[in-house]
């Protein structure tokens, strides 16, 4: 996994060049890019590394999105401090849900999360308390102001989603190298040997969902203030499918191929936007070959990630 | 407090109404080999999963250290001190050996919920002694230059030997091997019982099944033989080697046939 960092580190790199050398439209890909790229880590670090079937990912990020929307629209907070909210609703939100079904496995507990990704669209396509704005969602959403300063421009808000990133792939290489990071892997990969070895796999399978959803909390409030505004089928149960896509197509725990998912997935399809619909045939036929030539993705991950003074008398 | 690390007090469990243990009773001391045979389907492994919280007896009672730990969580048995290795190995195939055996040291790290989020000094501390123990290990099981090698590629001796290395890396009281010998040669057998008295050497009690008689003779200071869940002789491995009871279990009588 060392390799899989400084792959990170030239991928940020690139991107942090990449407004220099791009018009508008593609910063606005550009961003969105960063954005599910975000996501699509937060949802890596449930389905890759805990290996919990979570179908219902943009609930959370929508759930963040939303926040940060009505905070903002309805009650006046600035939008620096919904931040906090933004993430702290879907961390809650995420343990309360996923803490009484944590047990089911795979299928079961994949259904269950769908259900609660379409109650979430029931819920805020009905306007509820008159704040989600129903179907039609929430417009007119503020600018990030810091000290008065304004942070409006396109180049800004693809440098803060720049940021989250960065932010996240921090968060992605501590857990990595921390005892709640192997658990989820020793969970994912034989849960009665993962208890056996003392592992409380309920905990640490909460704390995955707690973390994943609260990191796609944060990104939803980004994506609100991109677009400044939020609307529900930004975060319906085919966004949901989208995310758990670009992990398994991408590589299941592997920072480049979650990157490559989410390329594939998102880009690309920009990328090819002349032709049309008959892109999206050729989407599913790539998805289904992927899965068929590399079950475990595109860039599998690589395991082995140990000190190097253990590695003495390898090789 | 009694003498006895483990007891093991009639014990019975049921699956759909058909007994898998019945009535069992057995007491392993501090610092014992303690073995335990019968014929396949005796259910031996069933009492290693009672003990080890992966089953909850129907009735009886597991005393460990004087107190009862029926019914409690598996992670919560491991915390206690009982770690094990299983029949059908189970290791976390894909990833490394020394991923593997760092799973042994995760109850002994006193890592904090956001150490997973935020690295720390202290952490790092802790992540290195850990690591420098799962090398102890490597290097008393002979898997050094396997450290980077995914578990899964290893042969089945190596992968035993990993399995009894992660058990090991916590620090165990009691260390319950399922089946060690099963599917090695010869000089893997004799460098294993080699290994468990090394092992027990440094303190730790150790409760086994095995089918490899010599194995069990020559190893084990007290036996208790099961049959039909029920046990049907114990005692040192002498008196359990010329028990007729037992001589019948395995060969069967003539009324079977």
């Amino acid at each position: 996994m060392r390799q899989s960092y400084k792959i990170a580190i030239v991928f940020l790199i690139v991107m942090g060049f990449f407004p220099l050398f791009s018009n508008s439209s593609w910063l606005a890909v550009g961003t969105t890019f960063l954005i599910y790229s975000v996501v699509a880590f937060s949802q890596d670090i449930i389905l890759g590394r805990a290996g919990a079937f979570q179908m219902g990912h943009a609930l959370f990020f929508g759930l963040g999105a939303y926040a940060t929307a009505i905070l903002n629209v309805h009650f006046g907070v600035p939008i620096i401090y919904t931040f906090i909210p933004a993430i702290l609703i879907p961390l809650i939100m995420a343990i309360v849900l996923a803490g009484p079904i944590i047990h089911l496995k795979g299928d079961y507990l994949l259904v269950a999360t769908i259900g609660f990704n379409i109650i979430f669209i029931q819920v805020i396509q009905n306007d509820i308390f008159g704040l989600t704005g129903g179907p039609n969602g929430i417009f007119g959403i503020d600018v990030v102001r810091i000290f008065g300063v304004e942070f409006m421009s396109q180049t800004a808000i693809y440098y803060m989603s720049f940021m989250l990133l960065t932010l996240t792939l921090l968060i992605m290489r501590n857990l990595d190298a921390s005892k709640y990071g192997r658990a989820m892997f020793y969970i994912n990969k034989d849960d009665i040997a993962a208890q056996s070895m003392g592992i409380n796999v309920r905990y640490y399978k909460l704390y995955a969902f707690a973390l994943g959803s609260a990191i796609a909390g944060a990104a939803g409030s980004m994506f609100a203030i991109q677009y400044s505004a939020v609307s529900p089928e930004a975060f319906n149960v085919v966004q949901s499918i989208m995310f758990f896509t670009i992990v398994l197509v991408g590589g299941s725990a592997s920072l480049p191929g979650v990157l490559i998912g989410t390329f594939v997935m998102f880009v690309l399809p920009e990328i090819f936007r002349e032709f049309a619909t008959a892109r999206y045939l050729v989407f599913g036929l790539a998805m289904i070959l992927t899965m068929i030539l590399r079950p475990r993705g595109i860039w599998p991950v690589k395991f082995g990630n140990i000190p190097n003074y253990l590695k003495k008398d390898t090789k | 407090m009694s003498d006895y690390l483990l007891e093991i007090k009639d014990v019975s469990k049921f699956f759909h109404g058909l007994v898998a243990i019945d009535d069992l009773s057995m007491k392993v001391k501090k610092g014992q080999i303690y073995g335990i045979i019968g014929p396949n389907g005796a259910g031996k492994t069933t009492l290693f999963n009672c003990i080890t919280g992966l089953y909850t007896p129907e009735k009886g009672e597991i005393i460990w250290e004087g107190k009862k730990i029926n019914g409690i969580a598996p992670y919560k048995i491991a915390e206690l001190g009982i770690l094990r290795t299983f029949q059908t190995i189970r290791l976390f195939s894909e990833m490394s050996v020394a991923e593997n055996i760092m799973s042994g040291r995760h109850i002994k790290s006193n890592q904090k919920w956001y150490n997973g989020i935020i690295h720390t000094p202290s952490m790092k501390k802790d992540e290195k002694k850990n690591w420098l123990k799962v090398g102890e290990l490597m290097d008393f099981f002979e898997l050094s230059k396997y450290a980077t090698t995914p578990a899964g590629d290893l042969s089945y001796g190596l992968q035993r030997r990993i399995e009894m290395a992660r058990a090991l890396a916590a620090e165990p009281k009691l260390l319950i091997l399922d089946e060690p010998a099963a599917g090695l040669n010869e000089n893997e057998t004799i460098k294993l019982a080699q290994t468990i008295r090394e092992v027990r050497d440094q303190g730790v009690t150790i409760l086994m099944i095995e089918h490899d008689m010599d194995m069990v003779m020559s190893l084990c200071e007290y036996i208790t033989v099961i049959n039909f869940g029920a046990k049907i002789s114990e005692g040192e491995p002498s008196f359990v080697q010329d028990d007729p009871v037992v001589v019948e279990a395995y060969i069967g009588s003539d009324e079977d046939e």
